[in-house]
């Protein structure tokens, strides 16, 4: 057994072999690529400053523009105005009825759709003739707005959640199954050899290396298909309405529509907004900062 | 560095390939063909029986068929006539880029052969660090591959390789990706190791020098089809340097019938 005799041989001391480890030694440290990890905290400020002081000056022009130029309220209202449409709707508790009906709709539907999504991907990824049948109708079905999706939706299901659901899934799924696709794809050949090399079996070859060499492709994926569960939750809330289908965000802004409360329209569209990058910024991003900076996939500045 | 004075190279040529008991051989390749699909003969009437324990250099120049054959004996490729037998089995392979899988950890890589080897996981780690150790990288078990200089990877999926406690080892050009100092020291890594662990070793080169440097056996394929055309034994007496003369006038030698096989291709 090769182990065996070496743990004997490495007692012995071999002045040639410590002179080579020392030389290897050396060009190692002379070689390796050290990280430089920049404190959590001074990340933080580095990803959080710079939106903020943009937010900043972006509501201090608008508040200049209203100031100088006092256009008609009803057509163009200033920061106050939509910010106190936002205290309103909070202080009758609408608005956070409509930002949780909406999250849960928006999160569980995202993960229906994973758990769709992710299957299909795999079998697209690894089965051919399926994948030539399947491929151009699934990309098809990503460019397909799936808000075209809601008037056939309401037939089937009526003013119910299904209905909801149906349209979100529609959105999500082909950007899921195409992530998962397109990370398998990149994988460098020379990884499934050694695989098969080292004796994986089909099972061992897909768990230990094919997920998780693909699993950056598919994470770009779920956050594609989060963008599109998101706006096309939006987008049938906004038209079916009524029914038993919950109060949501895009009730809401329908609403405020309705009433011709252009302060409640663009306080709406800002919670929208800041719902989509607020799980951006902590669901998303640090996953996947961390998982393309355990590959060293991430280029220096953004570390 | 204590080098080894007048290493003897008796480079001992044989147009025939030494015939040896079936026993003392690890591979045995008999009237081995391979072309793709309609193509081409690569490789044509390959028989050779390599004994256990050598080191075997396979030389020639780029794309006459050196790698296809490495990856028969792999079991990667199917020969289209005759057969290969490893005797141990399977055999271990090192490429040239050293294909880490790069979310592990180098300990884990080479965990992750000791896994699909079948050792158990509670002594899996301990191992890892042993094969580490024998390549010097001990210290760098917790670092990513992305963070490893590229002779630290080769030698790490030489740690790998050797993980998967395999008699037969195949390289294919591992080291033709390196600059010379690294080079030169995995060199002696490898003889060591190949010392140590009584390994049979076949090494895949385009390099003249490197395979004088090496090999116990060196043999010269020629190109379309690939045909293992002469060989040379080297008595060895121990361990020898890339720079000694012996190895330049064994070089030379090979050289030049390497450029006259090129020179035959020339239309």
């Amino acid at each position: 057994m090769p182990r065996d005799t070496h743990s004997d041989t490495a007692k012995r001391h071999d002045p040639r072999h410590d002179e080579l480890r020392r030389l290897e030694e050396g060009l190692d440290s002379l070689q390796a690529v050290p990280e430089t990890p920049r404190g959590a905290f001074r990340r933080t400020l580095d990803g959080v400053v710079p939106p903020i002081l943009l937010l900043i000056a972006l509501v201090t022009a608008w508040q200049v523009y209203i100031l100088v130029a006092k256009p008609r309220p009803d057509l163009i209202p200033g920061p106050f105005d939509v910010f106190e449409a936002l205290v309103s709707a909070w202080s009758n508790d609408r608005l956070q009825l409509a930002v949780v009906t909406s999250l849960e709709r928006g999160g569980l539907g995202f993960l229906i759709a994973v758990a769709i999504g992710t299957p299909i991907g795999l079998l697209l990824a690894e089965c051919r003739p399926i994948r030539r049948a399947v491929g151009p109708l699934l990309s098809g079905l990503q460019v397909l707005p799936s808000v075209a999706w809601v008037p056939a939706a309401i037939i089937w299901f009526g003013l119910t959640d299904a209905t909801v659901y149906f349209v979100v899934l529609m959105g999500a799924v082909p950007s899921i199954a195409n992530g998962l696709v397109s990370g398998v794809d990149q994988i460098p050949p020379q990884l499934r050899r050694v695989g098969t090399v080292l004796g994986a079996s089909r099972v061992e070859m897909a768990t230990l290396v094919v997920l998780p060499a693909a699993l950056p492709g598919y994470f770009s994926g779920l956050k594609q298909g989060w963008a599109f569960a998101w706006r096309s939750l939006m987008a049938a809330e906004i038209i079916a309405m009524g029914g038993t289908i919950g109060f949501g965000l895009g009730s809401m802004l329908q609403q405020s529509r309705e009433l011709a409360d252009l302060s409640g329209v663009l306080a709406t569209i800002l919670v929208i907004l800041f719902v989509g990058i607020l799980v951006e910024l902590v669901v998303f991003a640090p996953t996947e900062r961390r998982l393309l900076r355990r590959r060293g996939l991430m280029a220096a500045g953004l570390r | 560095m204590t080098s080894p004075t007048n290493v003897a190279l008796a480079a001992a040529r044989s147009e025939a390939v030494a015939p040896s008991s079936l026993e003392s051989s690890a591979i045995t390749i008999s009237a081995l063909g391979k072309r793709y699909g309609t193509g081409p003969l690569v490789l044509e009437d390959i028989t050779l029986s390599i004994d256990a324990g050598q080191f075997v250099c396979l030389l020639g120049a780029s794309g006459c068929g050196k790698s296809t054959l490495l990856n028969i004996i792999a079991g990667l490729e199917k020969p289209t006539e005759g057969a290969v037998t490893v005797a141990s089995g399977k055999a271990a392979v090192m490429f040239q880029d050293a294909a880490l899988f790069p979310w592990l950890t180098a300990g884990r890589n080479v965990e992750l052969a000791l896994k699909l080897g079948g050792l158990a996981r509670p002594k899996r780690k301990a191992a890892a660090l042993e094969l580490l150790d024998l390549v010097n990288l001990a210290d760098a078990a917790d670092r990513r591959p992305h963070e490893l200089s590229g002779g630290m990877r080769q030698r790490v999926a030489l740690a790998r390789s050797l993980a998967q406690d395999r008699k037969v080892l195949l390289m294919d050009e591992p080291f033709a990706a390196l600059d010379a100092i690294t080079r030169d020291l995995l060199h002696e890594e490898l003889e060591r190791v190949w010392r140590q662990t009584g390994r049979t070793i076949v090494f895949v080169t385009h390099n003249v020098r490197e395979a004088a440097r090496l090999g116990e056996r060196i043999l010269l394929m020629s190109s379309r089809p690939g045909r293992i055309v002469n060989e040379w034994t080297i008595t060895d007496t121990g361990s020898r340097r890339i720079e000694s003369p012996e190895v330049a006038r064994l070089g030379d030698e090979i050289t030049d019938q390497l450029r006259e096989e090129i020179r035959s291709n020339a239309a």
